[in-house]
């Protein structure tokens, strides 16, 4: 193949086309690029609140243009096939704009309270989901590649933001370091199938794949060094270690924000590197993952037990979750995936909402998330004791909660396709994860105790109340985000 | 829409009431409770006997993905229980004091739970009756944990949802298996019970269920939450707790295990394990009761017994049995409830339950002696009251299956009179001991036992009235 061929000419057309096929990630390219030469530019007396508006603005904007696109434009390759809008994408951009402005919401006053730099904080967050999104557009193993570091790093800043706080620190540098290593076992695995495949494009290497008849070590190995580093992001035992330390160090809003999008997008890199890519060694990945999904839903549920700290309690939950989602990755086809989305669509509310509570009560000195720090929150603040129960029940799987319905799809779509044993494991785990949610419940409903007010400021409330209201809601009417879902599944339909 | 209403308007009410002063919340919730007894018997009154098939049905696309209905219908089997829980939620916020601590919350939390209970009897698609199931639960656990008596209700609270959960979880592998495996890729119950799986798979799946709804009846050997939820409830909770929740089960026995796993399966054939256990637990019950000295324990392992009659008769595969479990679980409604509020007043007015530290009570309070007789004598199945007619029913049924399990479920007859009379006679007569009671019980209090003793006499006089309206699983033809 020489090279003079197989450069096609890129005119001004094709590039317009290209943008517009990643507008929602450029609109927020642009965005940044705005926060950051207003937090250089604006003297820091008059800066509060500039860059979180522009952030916000910048992430409605990305939000709008992700939606205008679902709804009325034709999405598809674009970069030479590096990238894609189509509705996968889309997807998880709605999902990605939708967490970082209930991230900015919660902030604010939170990075206020504790004395740190608002708009460094701001610009870190935009960085991170504009990696998410590349991340879910991915449809080479390179983008794939940048998406995941794009992220990483602006999380391994941010995890380390609160700067005289040594668990912080601490944080920081765990997370660097294995997720470190997990970027390197996916580089590793990425260069395995690409020597097996001769190419890096997703697509492509799906058709090669499909025409070597045997069994090749080569892309088994790939896919167990991938397999192992998507493990490690998506924070599925046995490769979760770092996540109960990293959660518990950072700020409690980057803890929120990672615990929901760092899921979301490493979902979204195993669908679209394994279902995109090697549908045809299926068998291969599933078992991997069948066994990552067994070991997370049994090690997180057994570990969230005895924690006492809420931030470490709700890592090993979501180590159990990672669990369930995998089940719906692993019966793949239009249900199963259609019931991934969903679930980590409606996760973020319930997650973050949970995360966001937690936020609340944090002081100028620190953090305060053990179990005895929610003790009287009912008195303290009512509505957020109750939104509080309903982000428990959720997670629980108590219809008519959002978690309930998330884990129907999902559990349907793994008895579907044969995994009924790890769907009566799954359940069995439930169990268990409803005696530890229920914990929590226990000092926010507590008569005894007697505190001041809790004060919540107004943008906190609302994005705590939206995320309650939809844990519900979505629920109850779950059938527009399910049509969303299957929609957004579409290029992976399969059969 | 009616069929909405009843379970629709307790709910939305019960979230209102939660949040308004005390005084106002009674009198609304005793409001809304009449209307949705109103309603509910306005939908008995209106049933058409002999109609072989769901009555009053709603049905609208819920999650049209996967094939789930909002769908909602009443038969001979569901609108008596439909029509027991809009009582009993009367009686229970009747006999709600207002000096309980937030007992707003308390109301709406009760309103709540009701409206759960009625769902699960009015669901006839299987992902809707899950959701109830699963939902009541919520309002149950806060009840007993908040406002729970004793030591340690929040103990008893999540050992009940623990030991409820790990039933029902798994039942949900059993929904999604009846979608997956029956090949129809349908949760409605009507359809499901035309077309069965394989033996083996139903033989999974009937595991899944009769677990979920053994341990909410409850069954020997699942009842050991039963004791300490009892214990801890307070008693306005009680009449619907005792009075229904524990009927959700063997309602669940009696609308899914029997009509959608009909063939049996190799050398564990369940229609025989399950009536083994129904009469171990009528015996293990009554003796259990028997053994007690604190008279709610008591009446709550008389429960258990009773429980297992009801089993006993659903699981005798026939008519006759099958329509007196569905009489008796409308008695042990009736009688429960009644049995916990006179132990709970004599409670008030002495100071204790144990019924060895009380005696001769009868001359002291003429009033609660007389009526008690009577709740008593229904409970130990005296011929002429409402219980009698459901037991031998239950019994008849039994025989025909096989007469060893009546033999031996008859035992639990003998053993009735043992426990109820032993605790009735040392505490009403005799020379009087312990404390004194501070008074006769009120008038109101005979009101709000009134509607129940009159229930007691006027099915145990005339049951046809009920029974001609009953359609048991074996007479809709659902079951092969």
């Amino acid at each position: 193949m020489t090279l003079t061929a197989a450069l096609p000419t890129y005119g001004w057309s094709q590039a317009l086309a290209d943008l517009g096929q990643i507008s929602p990630i450029a609109t927020l390219v642009g965005f940044m690029l705005l926060a950051i030469v207003a937090d250089l530019v604006i003297p820091p007396k008059r800066r509060s609140g500039v860059v979180a508006m522009i952030a916000v603005t910048g992430l409605s904007y990305s939000l709008g243009t992700a939606v205008y696109r679902w709804l009325y434009a034709q999405g598809g390759p674009a970069y030479s096939g590096m990238a894609t809008g189509d509705s996968f994408a889309l997807f998880f951009d709605v999902l990605f704009a939708s967490l970082g402005i209930l991230t900015v919401a919660i902030s604010h006053s939170y990075l206020q309270k504790r004395g740190m730099r608002e708009g460094e904080f701001h610009i870190l967050m935009l960085g991170s989901i504009i990696g998410m999104m590349v991340l879910a557009s991915a449809t080479s193993l390179v983008t794939v590649f940048l998406g995941l570091e794009l992220l990483s790093i602006a999380l391994y800043i941010a995890s380390g933001f609160a700067r005289d706080d040594n668990r912080s620190q601490e944080a920081a540098a765990k997370y660097l370091l294995v997720g470190g290593f997990a970027s390197a076992f996916v580089l590793y695995g990425m260069a395995l199938v690409y020597g097996a495949a001769g190419t890096t494009l997703i697509p492509d290497i799906a058709k090669q794949v499909a025409g070597t008849a045997a069994s090749n070590p080569l892309l088994t190995l790939g896919i167990v060094l991938m397999g192992v580093g998507f493990a490690f992001k998506v924070s599925a035992a046995p490769f979760h270690m770092w996540t109960p330390d990293v959660y518990q160090g950072a700020p409690i809003p980057v803890t929120a924000f990672m615990s929901v999008g760092t899921k979301a997008a490493a979902f979204a890199m195993i669908v679209r590197v394994f279902a995109g890519g090697l549908p045809h060694l299926a068998p291969e990945w599933q078992a991997l993952l069948a066994f990552v999904a067994a070991t997370s839903m049994v090690v997180g549920n057994l570990m969230a037990i005895v924690q006492s700290s809420l931030k470490r309690l709700l890592a090993y939950s979501g180590v159990a979750q990672a669990g369930y989602v995998l089940i719906g990755v692993i019966a793949g086809g239009k249900i199963g995936l259609a019931a991934v989305l969903y679930y980590l669509f409606v996760y973020m509310f319930m997650n973050f909402g949970a995360f966001a509570v937690v936020t609340l009560l944090a002081g100028p000195d620190g953090d305060r998330d053990r179990l005895s720090d929610l003790s009287g929150l009912y008195r303290r603040n009512w509505p957020m004791a109750v939104l509080m129960t309903i982000f428990m029940l959720s997670l629980a799987g108590f219809p008519p909660t959002v978690g309930f319905f998330g884990k129907l799809f999902l559990f349907t779509a793994g008895v579907s396709a044969g995994y009924t044993w790890l769907v009566v494991l799954a359940l069995l785990m439930s169990v268990v994860s409803v005696y530890y949610y229920v914990r929590v419940l226990v000092p926010v409903w507590s008569t005894t105790a007697r505190a001041e007010p809790l004060r919540a400021s107004p943008s906190s409330t609302l994005a705590i109340a939206l995320s309650g209201v939809l844990s519900v809601a979505l629920g109850l009417y779950p059938t527009t985000l399910l049509v969303a879902a299957q929609f957004g599944a579409l290029p992976f339909g399969g059969p | 829409m009616t069929l909405t209403v009843i379970w629709l308007l307790p709910l939305v009410s019960g979230t209102i009431i939660a949040f308004i002063p005390p005084r106002f919340a009674k009198w609304l919730a005793v409001l809304v409770a009449l209307v949705t007894l109103g309603i509910s018997a306005g939908v008995a009154l209106a049933f058409a006997p002999g109609y072989h098939g769901y009555q009053f049905t709603e049905q609208v696309p819920w999650i049209p993905q996967l094939h789930i209905f909002y769908h909602l219908g009443v038969d001979g089997i569901s609108i008596w229980l439909v029509v027991l829980n809009a009582l009993l939620t009367v009686i229970a916020v009747l006999a709600t004091p207002l000096t309980m601590r937030n007992v707003n919350r308390f109301i709406g939390l009760m309103l709540a739970m009701s409206a759960g209970m009625a769902g699960v009897f009015l669901a006839v698609d299987l992902v809707l009756f899950y959701v109830f199931w699963e939902a009541m639960l919520i309002p149950a656990y806060f009840l007993l944990w908040l406002f729970g008596e004793g030591e340690r209700p929040a103990r008893a609270a999540i050992k009940f949802v623990l030991f409820t959960l790990s039933g029902s979880l798994l039942m949900l592998v059993g929904v999604i298996g009846e979608y997956v495996f029956t090949g129809q890729q349908t949760f409605d119950l009507a359809k499901l019970a035309t077309i069965a799986p394989s033996a083996n798979i139903q033989f999974g799946l009937f595991i899944v269920f009769a677990l979920a709804f053994a341990i909410k009846t409850p069954l020997f050997p699942l009842h050991s939450w039963l004791p300490s939820a009892y214990l801890a409830a307070p008693t306005p909770m009680l009449v619907t707790f005792a009075g229904v929740m524990g009927k959700a089960g063997a309602y669940g026995f009696l609308r899914i295990a029997v009509p959608l796993f009909p063939d049996p399966v190799g050398w564990w054939d369940w229609r025989w394990v399950m009536p083994a256990l129904a009469v171990a637990a009528i015996i293990w019950g009554a003796l259990m009761a028997i053994a007690q000295r604190d008279m709610k324990l008591l009446v709550a392992y008389s429960s258990v017994s009773h429980m297992g009659f009801i089993v006993l008769g659903i699981f005798s595969y026939n008519v006759q049995g099958q329509q007196g479990a569905i009489l008796q679980m409308v008695n042990h409604g009736i009688i429960i409830p009644a049995l916990f509020l006179f132990v709970a007043w004599i409670a008030d007015r002495t100071g204790t339950r144990d019924r060895s530290a009380l005696a001769g009570l009868a001359p002291r309070m003429p009033v609660m002696a007389g009526v008690f007789t009577i709740v008593v004598l229904a409970a130990l199945g005296l011929p002429g009251l409402n219980s009698f007619v459901g037991e031998f029913m239950t019994l008849l049924g039994a025989w025909e299956r096989a007469p060893v399990l009546a033999a031996i479920g008859a035992i639990g007859l003998v053993l009735a009179p043992v426990y109820m009379l032993r605790m009735f006679q040392g505490a009403m007569y005799g020379e009087p001991v312990g404390p004194r009671p501070s008074g006769d019980i009120q008038a109101g209090q005979l009101a709000l036992v009134t509607p129940l003793i009159i229930l007691m006499f006027a099915i145990g006089l005339y049951p046809y009235a009920l029974t001609q309206l009953m359609t048991s699983v074996a007479q809709a033809g659902l079951y092969r």
